[in-house]
């Protein structure tokens, strides 16, 4: 079974069919993705800026990242499973449009962000936590961050025009 | 009476070169709102964190309430601008059409009243050494801003639903 055949199966669901026809589930699965986003977006925010030096720089980085991670988390979280919804509500028309799969593709640039990060500048700020100047290696995964967040923002704007028309 | 002068507001804004090139253009729409949706995600980020805050949920627990909520005001202040521009914006582009639409008006009343707090009662509540509130009245300023930008937030939403 291919994978266009995988959706136009899930399309046929009855559970697909719910949130498709229902005149509450879809929206209501919308604003929960959007009230979240609001919250993550804004402490992405809050947290690059810490990386760039700019907000809160009398706390400690380690400090301000694992505080709001909680938060990003369950955020993220929140927002994977209202966004795999939304999906199954309509998977044909969700992956005829490119703004789909710009924001995919750009999820998983964003992930790979926050991987590396994790794994080399981050792995060490212990060592520049209370340093007047962050690292450039650290601004960089910053700036690329929110570079990422608009695009896929954005780009998930989009997709609610591509796949049904705000009346 | 009051109702009348919102109409001719409203008039005067969808006549606008502001919301005339919106209407025109196919791209100009959903970029602003890009603009709009990123800012009121920086807003609702800060006003969540101070308010969690106030409710006694230690986040950023090591910086003083009122040191972060000094910190994060331009934060604060600039999406909330950029809201309002783009909001504004947006409106003017169809300023007639969603005049009557029950979404747009709770939306607009919840906003006046959401700003108005934010920039009176919740910021003092916020700026104010911890023991010099009362956690009661803390925790209902909380609750009042949260339920003020909820309701923008729903209205806001239900603009595009209610036809």
């Amino acid at each position: 079974m291919g994978f266009s055949h995988f959706l136009q199966w899930l399309s046929e669901t009855p559970f697909s069919d719910v949130i498709r026809g229902s005149v509450w589930v879809q929206p209501l699965l919308e604003t929960i993705h959007l009230l979240t986003l609001t919250v993550f977006f804004g402490f992405v925010v809050v947290l690059d800026l810490r990386l760039l030096g700019l907000v809160l720089v009398s706390q400690r980085v380690t400090e301000v990242h694992s505080q709001l991670n909680r938060w990003l988390y369950v955020a993220f979280a929140t927002m994977i499973c209202t966004g795999v919804l939304l999906f199954s509500g309509d998977p044909v028309s969700f992956w005829d449009t490119v703004f789909f799969k710009t924001k995919m593709c750009l999820l998983f640039a964003a992930l790979l962000n926050i991987g590396v990060f994790n794994w080399t500048v981050g792995r060490r700020a212990s060592q520049w936590d209370l340093a007047p100047d962050t690292p450039l290696a650290a601004k960089a995964a910053a700036i690329i961050s929110l570079t990422l967040w608009v695009a896929i923002i954005a780009a998930g704007r989009g997709i609610a025009y591509a796949v049904q028309p705000p009346a | 009476m009051i109702r009348d002068l919102l109409f001719s507001f409203s008039q005067w804004s969808d006549t606008m070169v502001l919301g005339h090139a919106i209407r025109e253009s196919v791209w100009l729409f959903p970029f602003v709102e890009i603009f709009h949706v990123l800012a009121l995600a920086v807003l609702g980020g800060t006003v969540w964190l101070l308010n969690m805050r106030l409710l006694g949920v230690p986040l950023l627990r090591e910086a003083p309430l009122p040191e972060l909520a000094r910190q994060l005001w331009p934060l604060t202040l600039w999406s909330l601008v950029v809201v309002l521009l783009s909001g504004y914006a947006l409106y003017a582009s169809e300023a007639i059409r969603v005049f009557s639409n029950w979404g747009f008006r709770v939306k607009m009343v919840a906003l006046v009243l959401a700003v108005l707090f934010t920039f009176t009662l919740h910021r003092k509540v916020v700026r104010a050494q911890e023991g010099n509130v009362a956690p009661v009245w803390r925790k209902t300023a909380a609750v009042v801003s949260l339920m003020l930008w909820l309701l923008v937030g729903l209205g806001g939403r239900a603009i595009g639903y209610i036809t």
